[in-house]
């Protein structure tokens, strides 16, 4: 038989019929190697817990056009440089002032998706629900205490098109031709008289003659009851089979009576009308009535809007696909949300900026948090080393005799020390897998108590651990047996 | 030559004088009993003899080498080369079978060797045992265990101390024989022991008291 055999005889021998004593040192070492494992899982994973608990605190990153406007596909594109598993949500948003035509009031309206600001904003409180079909809408606390809505009710919105339109006007020339349709507007009594901004409406088509084939008005911003006549067809009607060009109130249509000022306004809003074009055709307004499904509370300035889905906004606005706004929220360090704003802004497809308030004071928080979980780390590893050194130490300190008789039979030191050494590191390599298996559960279990997720597994703990552990266990191993092999083995040997 | 010769030597813990200016000689072959009430010092003599301690004074040359003289790593080495040992409370690894504790004598002094182990089992009588952990020997089991281990890498001096104290009269009868056997082999055997009926089986005794030696005694009835 070999030397080595023989090592290796003794060294299972011991393990395995000093059984209950291994028992004690494997269970140290093995808690000792599991708090070990366990709060190292935990403080590396601190920052990606965290930054995710975070995320519930809103957006962090901003997208905005880099020109005039956003697309879809250029939002896309530049959330794509960010990593899907860090990008916790993306609200897109597009801004519209809309009107209540009866309060002549106008709100501030955003088209979003709503399935996307649950994640950005999670802290919104609905009352009631998020739309979900066409026509639906989740309307401000501020405005719903503005204009009286209530939960379940009807909301009846108007979209106008934007008045600097005007300015185009005049510029070109054109004729008017069979099948045109030609639309204007001019101001009314409402606006005349400050009420409101929004003009009145006329869209007309030409017939084959040249003349007024069909005629609308909107007047839905004039005073109910008097102005609004103006769109009835008892005075559009008198517009059928006039020429468009010059026509005289008064000479070719009478006033609807007691609103002069209306009629005037439509027969302007024709002269000045314009060829709708492809362009153009979105640019008439639109009354849409939608049902209040959501009240929402924030407690901030997003009670003051009005919130549909993009497709609803698309509807009344005529046009679609401009987002004036993406709220990112992504689950990443201050360094990484700084790195990706700079490469979505460098890429050209939107301007990326971040959220100071909310990545400062993340970075602040999660610095101290991370902090504190070392410090505790470091205590607890340490007391942690101290307890099972001692027991290792008291497990080899009962073999004194042992040793004493090992060295009278003639062992070396060195070869009294590489048995416990090897002793050691087969407790530490043992102890060490069981803990960081146990550790990776004890990792789990805290965090699924303390962050409500799923921890993420390094694999480099694990050859980590079992080495911390083979260390510890084979220099406390080494700490009592210098001291053994120290003493005289007579004295040892004479003892009891 | 003497394989043990003993010159003046004394060993001194503070103000005690454990040993006293002793000299001994013993030859090769030769069986020594050494007595002495407790505190004659004859376990410093076993300790100084067995190259586990030093004298304050004197010179100790076994085979020739001043131990003396020697660090404790190089007592180790003599030790284990030219010593076989045997105590009064046997001593072996709990945790070792019978023939693996024979093993580990072979294992630091040259290579184990299980056949020869159990050879020398046998030639205690206790080879059926060779299999069992200590805690499963009788104290007679043990102890010829032990005088198997001390044997087995065939020491020029077997050094015992009291080793039937501990033992019933059949079986420091079978570890006497044993050590008949090894004195008709030519095995050089230091007993230390208080029992004279041990001592009388040696060849020569020599007695301490206080340190010094009081008497040395040819044994007439000697039994070859």
């Amino acid at each position: 038989m070999s030397k080595r055999r023989m090592f290796f005889r003794m060294i299972t021998a011991s393990l395995l019929r000093r059984r209950s004593r291994m028992l004690i040192a494997l269970l140290s070492i093995g808690i000792g190697a599991t708090i070990l494992a366990g709060l190292v899982t935990v403080y590396v994973d601190v920052p990606r817990q965290m930054a995710a608990q975070f995320r519930s605190y809103g957006a962090n990153m901003l997208l905005v056009p880099s020109g005039s406007v956003l697309t879809q596909e250029e939002a896309d594109d530049a959330m794509a440089l960010i990593p899907e598993e860090e990008r916790v949500g993306a609200a897109p948003y597009r801004y519209e002032y809309l009107n209540m035509v009866r309060r002549q009031q106008s709100f501030a309206a955003a088209g979003t998706d709503f399935d996307q600001v649950k994640r950005t904003s999670p802290y919104f409180k609905v009352n009631g629900r998020y739309p979900e079909s066409p026509r639906e809408v989740l309307v401000g606390k501020g405005v719903a205490d503005t204009v009286g809505a209530r939960l379940n009710g009807v909301m009846e919105l108007t979209w106008f098109p934007p008045s600097t339109q005007e300015e185009d006007q005049g510029d070109a020339d054109f004729d008017i031709r069979p099948g045109m349709t030609l639309a204007g507007h001019a101001q009314g009594y409402g606006s005349r008289e400050g009420f409101n901004d929004n003009p009145v409406y006329v869209t007309f088509t030409v017939g084959g003659d040249g003349t007024i084939a069909s005629i609308s008005v909107d007047t839905s911003s004039e005073t109910a009851g008097v102005g609004t006549r103006c769109s009835e067809e008892a005075f559009t009607d008198l517009f059928i089979g006039k020429k468009p060009k010059d026509l005289v109130l008064g000479r070719d249509v009478d006033a609807v009576s007691g609103a002069t000022v209306t009629s005037a306004a439509v027969v302007q809003a024709i002269a000045d009308a314009r060829p709708v074009t492809d362009e153009s055709a979105a640019l008439v307004p639109r009354t849409i009535n939608y049902a209040v499904v959501g009240i929402l509370e924030t407690g901030g300035e997003e009670e003051g809007y009005i919130y549909m889905s993009l497709d609803d906004m698309g509807v009344i606005t005529g046009t679609s696909d401009q987002l004036d706004l993406v709220e990112l929220s992504v689950s990443a360090t201050q360094d990484s949300l700084e790195r990706y704003a700079e490469e979505i802004t460098a890429s050209g497809h939107a301007t990326a900026r971040l959220v100071k308030r909310v990545t400062k004071s993340e970075t602040a928080v999660l610095g101290k948090l991370q902090a504190l979980v070392f410090l505790v780390t470091i205590v607890v590893l340490v007391l942690t080393m101290v307890s099972v050194s001692t027991t290792m130490m008291a497990v080899v300190t009962e073999r004194r005799r042992e040793i004493g008789l090992r060295k009278a039979l003639g062992a070396p030191d060195s070869a009294i020390r590489g048995e416990f050494l090897g002793e050691g590191l087969f407790l530490g390599a043992l102890g060490g897998l069981l803990g960081a298996v146990l550790g990776f559960v004890f990792a789990q279990v805290v965090s699924v108590n303390v962050f409500g997720s799923d921890i993420r597994f390094n694999f480099w703990l694990l050859p980590i651990t079992v080495l911390v552990s083979m260390a510890v266990a084979a220099l406390s191993c080494l700490m009592p047996v210098r001291r053994a092999v120290a003493i005289d083995p007579a004295l040892v040997l004479k003892g009891e | 030559m003497s394989l043990l010769d003993i010159r003046n030597v004394s060993k001194i813990y503070g103000e005690l004088k454990a040993l006293d200016n002793v000299s001994i000689r013993v030859d090769q072959g030769e069986w020594v009993a050494i007595m002495g009430p407790s505190g004659s010092g004859k376990s410093t003599m076993m300790n100084i003899i067995g190259c586990m301690d030093k004298p304050t004074k004197g010179q100790v040359f076994l085979d020739g080498i001043d131990i003396a003289k020697e660090s404790s790593r190089r007592l180790t080495d003599i030790r284990r080369d030219k010593i076989g040992l045997i105590f009064q409370q046997f001593h072996m690894v709990n945790y070792l079978t019978a023939v693996e504790n024979v093993m580990v004598s072979q294992y630091y002094h040259s290579m184990p060797d299980e056949a020869e182990a159990l050879e020398a089992l046998e030639r205690v009588g206790v080879r059926e045992r060779a299999r069992h952990l200590p805690s499963q020997l009788s104290g007679g089991e043990q102890q010829r265990v032990c005088v198997a281990r001390a044997l087995i890498n065939h020491p020029e001096l077997i050094l015992a101390d009291e080793p039937t104290g501990n033992l019933d009269e059949t079986n420091e009868n079978i570890v006497l024989d044993l050590f008949r056997q090894l004195h008709r082999e030519g095995t050089t055997l230091i007993v230390v022991t208080h029992d004279p009926e041990v001592a009388e089986a040696a060849q020569r005794t020599i007695v301490l008291e206080h340190g010094r030696l009081v008497r040395e005694v040819v044994n007439e009835h000697f039994v070859e």
